[in-house]
């Protein structure tokens, strides 16, 4: 087998071609309306906008900070546009059930003029109403009415003193009522003097006395019914003053809003409430109680007067009160007072009819708000309930506002993980989000992308303000969308870190002086935020450097290699190699993985050492058993280990130590294999690289090292300058492997050896080295199970067994 | 009889005012009036309670009842019960003159007697004397605006008499005289129309009933004795026309008081009855 040639600085870069970019600066460019590259997106938004079936709702998955918001606002605007404008609606007072505030719809923008037209209408009655009772005409009415029956019951009792005096009888008022007594010339006559009547006379005077009570109990009695009648009467009368003064502002009403009929009918409620509250009016001075005249008010709740198209609303706290509206309350003298007018729409009711984007995360930790939320969208209507109600927390009457009917496209934005836990958890989130928007996290870097991902770049520079950018800026900044994707042949769609970037070179140039954005401030912010986030990297580089942390990159070991691993802190990452000793000596076929044995490896980490101790017998042992107890372990590790990337570097020093070959200490390996010693692509491949090329770098100086790695990870890198640099010099190596007996050839300087037809490898190979040395454990289990089928326990001993 | 005043106070002042009490409402809300008129006027007050002698006699009958005035209710009326309610009527009566003269300052004296009501308070007053009652009295027949004695003192006091009013709904403002172009009693009713504006601090206003072409002169020679007291009022002439057209002329002035002579051309035929009953609020009838 020969070795792979090493990469060249072509082969770790993909430069951006100057030549496709035909500007001088951004500021020549113009917008990009849409995105580049989300094609599945953008298709999937137009379809789930313009899908009128029930459930047809969008949720858009994409990482945070990808522009999902921004896109979606962008491409609902748009779509919103040809849209009809949806209509009003009001609440106002309900007059046969206080409790339940009606809602009245009205054609967009009419919903303002009707409640205009309900406070003119009020401030007539203001003052209309108190005229009309301080007429002339009313005055007169009233005082006719009340003389008439003054004089009806004042005649009743004239009638009877008028009886009685004709009888000789006098009517005396006390003073609780009246008593009778016989009179003789206008004066009641002395009791003494009447003793002296003859009895007939008495009896005379007596009945006459009697029968002129009775009269007079029953006029008094009949008084109660006459004041009764007056009430009604001058009720009536004022009834009939107020729906003649009303008359003619009523009827202009109902005419003008003849086409609804709704409304009509509310104004003929109004009318007849204004009558039977007549009285309420009369007191000219201080008016109409408050109370009254706010029931004819009217709380416009939507408001489209000056909506073009369909809404596009964004809720920014979704919670429930925000999405379903709520009842506010005013406090008056202690007390929590409610009514219609304090009813306020949330954003259901102003997205009505259009389109109403939510953050899943928040709409998900706002309690009762997905609730409330799906209840909206499985019901159609928006039912306006307290939380407290909800939870059944207070027990006070409170309005219950006639439920809106509602019709919106809800578009929730959120990450992945979100949209599945939810498809997996929620048996109704299915039924009401069927589209599902896909964001792609990465673009594919062809000849024809550049000019879009330039002018994607022009866009976001003039939307965060920026200075625009030159050619060779934009170049720069699209080879590290290309490294943030880890990808040559891709482009990051990270909208965030493509503006911060951008808002950062900016500032940079702003503190050069220049006008311009050039490959050099981008170069800059990159630099400087990998600094700032560097504290954690050079501390543990430092204890590479001071010997703490025992890392080789020259010489030969036997047993010990370089492996490569990731830290991932916060946003940033960053490579650093680890030392990966391995021990090999007789026993029962066995690979212990020390990490796993401490509980320190994940279930992936498990699965590769498994995978690499089958390899093993497979390759090396044939149809005989494998007799080997080897362990492998990462030195100086104190915390997880875990993925398959080291592989190939724990098979290589398996190797190493089973068969005594010493490992160039100057190699870092990384790659993960598979059952046929196959190499396959890993993750993080420019980290690892530039890991452990600073620790070349800084502990001793670089001159042969290099890294050897997946050759399916080559597309993958796009390396630092420094490191493409010393590439340049040869001072360090980059050596694409897909086999592990390249890896063997190339850390141990041997021959692999390709095994013959009876698995036999060619003398003097390597593979040979380990094959002979694991027949010679072979040869030592076998003698070890003699003396134990003999009675000697003595090999018992041995632990590894 | 109790007829022994509290005490007595030294004549002083030209007139008294004479306050009528029957423990009726209206008579209590006549006190307070006229406490604050004798208060202005620095009279001393007289309060007149009279047992009136029809009534006393009508229990002495065994068949007699009392009648309630709003529950049609009979139940018989003995001399002894009567006795202590007039008891506890004259000491309410005596509470509250002693209340209402407190604050002001005044001397007070009640006057208990027993007879006709009418003509114990003519007995008592002197032409110079203001009489202070209520409209109507006690229980008064539903209805009813102007009580009996009302309507006999009206008539045949020596001086003035003030008929007190319930307080209306609205209150009206300001005093109106109501004269004739061709009676000599002006002179009195604009002095007490003058004083009664003052006292309210409120505008006076002076409508003189003619018919004749010569309003110009009367309004002139009313305004030149409305200047001689120092005062100032709107003079307006009405037509002679009558009382329920008086009445709604007024209605429409909307006067908090009203002042009117005895004289005056709409007392005749019945014409005053109807003008007080019409018009509910307080009047002042000079001779």
């Amino acid at each position: 087998m020969t070795v792979p040639a090493p990469l060249n600085i072509d082969q770790v870069y993909h430069r951006c071609p100057l030549e496709k970019l035909d500007f001088e600066t951004t500021e020549t460019l113009e917008d990009l309306e849409l995105p580049c590259g989300q094609e599945r997106v953008l298709r999937a938004l137009e379809f789930g906008a313009s899908m009128q079936a029930k459930g047809f709702n969008l949720f858009v998955l994409g990482p945070s900070g990808a522009g999902k918001q921004e896109l979606v606002e962008r491409f609902l605007s748009k779509h919103s546009g040809e849209k009809e404008v949806p209509p009003d609606w009001c609440h106002v007072y309900n007059f046969k059930n206080s409790d339940r505030p009606k809602a009245l719809r009205f054609p967009a923008g009419q919903g303002r003029e009707f409640r205009t037209d309900m406070a003119g209408f009020a401030d007539e009655l203001r003052t209309a109403v108190p005229a009309t009772f301080e007429s002339e005409e009313y005055q007169s009415r009233i005082q006719e009415l009340q003389e008439e029956m003054a004089k009806r019951q004042h005649q009743g009792l004239f009638d009877i003193q008028e009886e009685a005096n004709r009888n000789n009888i006098a009517m005396i008022t006390t003073p609780a009522g009246f008593t009778f007594a016989p009179m003789r010339d206008g004066e009641v006559i002395d009791p003494e003097e009447y003793k002296k009547f003859s009895d007939e006379e008495k009896q005379l005077v007596e009945s006459k006395v009697e029968e002129l009570q009775k009269k007079l109990q029953q006029t008094i009695q009949q008084i109660p019914k006459l004041r009764k009648e007056v009430r009604e009467r001058v009720h009536a009368l004022n009834e009939e003053m107020v729906q003649i003064t009303l008359g003619g502002p009523i009827g202009e009403l109902r005419e003008k809003w003849s086409h609804l009929p709704d409304v009509v009918a509310h104004l003929d409620a109004v009318r007849e409430d204004v009558v039977e509250h007549a009285e309420a009016f009369q007191d000219g001075e201080s008016g109409p109680p408050a109370g009254l005249l706010v029931r004819y008010k009217v709380n416009l709740l939507v408001d489209n007067a000056e909506t073009q198209g369909a809404p596009v609303i964004y809720e920014d706290l979704p919670n429930h009160q925000h999405l379903t509206g709520q009842i506010e309350h005013r406090a008056r003298q202690g007390t929590l007072y409610t009514d219609f007018t304090l009813i306020k729409g949330g954003a259901m009711h102003r997205a009505s009819g259009g389109y109403l984007i939510l953050d899943a995360r928040r709409v998900l930790t706002q309690p009762m708000a997905w609730e409330s939320l799906k209840r909206i969208l499985f019901s159609g209507e928006i039912r306006i309930e307290s939380l407290e109600r909800l939870y059944g927390l207070v027990s006070t009457t409170s309005l219950q506002p006639e439920p809106i009917p509602v019709s919106v496209k809800v578009v929730i934005l959120g990450d992945r993980t979100l949209y599945y836990l939810l498809s997996h958890y929620d048996p109704d989130f299915l039924d009401l989000f069927k589209v599902e928007a896909d964001f792609e996290d990465d673009l594919d870097r062809d000849a024809d992308c550049y000019s879009l991902y330039a002018r994607m770049i022009a866009t976001m520079a003039r939307g965060v303000k920026a200075r625009p950018l030159t050619r060779d800026g934009v170049a720069r900044l699209i080879e590290h969308a290309s490294r943030l994707a880890s990808d040559q042949r891709k482009l990051t769609a990270h909208d965030r870190v493509l503006r911060d970037l951008m808002s950062e070179a900016d500032y940079w140039a702003g503190q050069a002086g220049t006008e311009l954005i050039a490959a050099d401030h981008i170069q800059h912010a990159i630099d400087e935020r990998e600094y700032r986030a560097s504290r954690v990297r050079e501390r543990s580089m430092e204890q590479i450097t001071r010997g703490i942390v025992k890392i080789a990159t020259s010489g030969e070991e036997v047993g010990q290699v370089n492996g490569l691993s990731v830290l991932r802190l916060g946003a940033s990452m960053f490579g650093q190699p680890t030392r990966i000793t391995a021990t090999a000596r007789p026993g029962k076929g066995q690979v212990v993985d020390i990490e796993r044995e401490a509980k320190l490896g994940g279930p992936i980490h498990s699965k590769a050492v498994m995978i690499l101790s089958r390899f093993l017998a497979s390759r090396y042992a044939g149809d005989e058993e494998l007799s080997l107890s080897a362990s492998l372990a990462f030195e100086q590790s104190y915390g997880g280990v875990e993925g398959d990337s080291a592989s190939i570097a724990e098979t290589c020093v398996l190797l190493s130590a089973i068969a005594g070959v010493p490992l160039k200490q100057s190699f870092a390996v990384t790659g993960s294999m598979n059952q046929h010693g196959e190499v396959q692509a890993v993750g993080g491949v420019n980290e690892k690289i530039e890991g452990f090329f600073n620790v070349c770098r800084d502990s001793g100086g670089l001159g042969s090292q290099g890294v050897l790695l997946p050759e399916s990870n080559v597309e993958h890198l796009m390396l630092r300058a420094d490191v493409r640099d010393a590439m340049a010099e040869g001072r360090f190596t980059i050596y694409p492997i897909s086999d592990i007996n390249e890896a063997i050839e190339l850390l141990t300087g041997m021959e692999a050896g390709v095994a013959d037809e009876n698995g036999d490898y060619p003398e003097g190979s390597f593979n040979r080295k380990v094959q002979d040395r694991l027949a010679a454990f072979a040869e030592v289990g076998k003698k070890r199970n003699g003396d134990k089928d003999n009675g000697n326990g003595e090999g018992g001993k041995d632990s590894d067994d | 009889m109790t007829d022994q005043p509290q005490s007595v106070p030294d004549e002083s002042g030209p007139g008294r005012v004479l306050v009528l009490l029957d423990g009726s409402r209206l008579s209590l809300a006549a006190l307070e009036a006229a406490a604050d008129i004798a208060a202005l006027r620095g009279n001393d007050i007289l309060g007149v309670f009279v047992e009136e002698v029809n009534l006393l006699r009508c229990s002495g009958f065994d068949f007699a009842r009392e009648i309630g005035a709003s529950s049609g209710a009979a139940r018989p009326l003995d001399s002894a019960m009567l006795e202590m309610r007039m008891r506890a009527l004259q000491e309410q009566a005596r509470r509250s003159l002693q209340r209402a003269v407190a604050s002001r300052g005044l001397r007070q004296a009640l006057k208990l007697c027993r007879g006709r009501v009418i003509e114990e308070v003519l007995s008592l007053a002197g032409p110079e004397d203001l009489v202070v009652m209520g409209r109507v009295g006690w229980s008064a027949a539903p209805g009813s605006r102007l009580g009996s004695t009302a309507r006999g003192l009206i008539r045949r006091a020596p001086g003035d008499v003030l008929l007190w009013a319930e307080l209306q709904r609205r209150p009206g403002h300001g005093v109106v005289v109501l004269l004739n172009d061709d009676q000599g009693a002006n002179h009195r009713a604009l002095a007490v129309g003058i004083e009664q504006a003052r006292r309210r601090h409120q505008p006076l206003t002076v409508l003189v009933r003619s018919n004749r072409d010569n309003g110009p002169e009367v309004v002139k020679a009313i305004e030149e004795q409305l200047i001689a007291r120092g005062a100032g009022a709107r003079v307006r002439l009405i037509p002679r026309a009558s009382a329920a057209e008086v009445a709604r002329i007024l209605r429409r002035e909307a006067p908090a008081e009203l002042v009117v002579s005895r004289q005056c051309s709409v007392f005749d035929e019945q014409g005053a009855d109807r003008l007080l009953v019409e018009l509910n609020l307080p009047v002042t009838v000079t001779p």
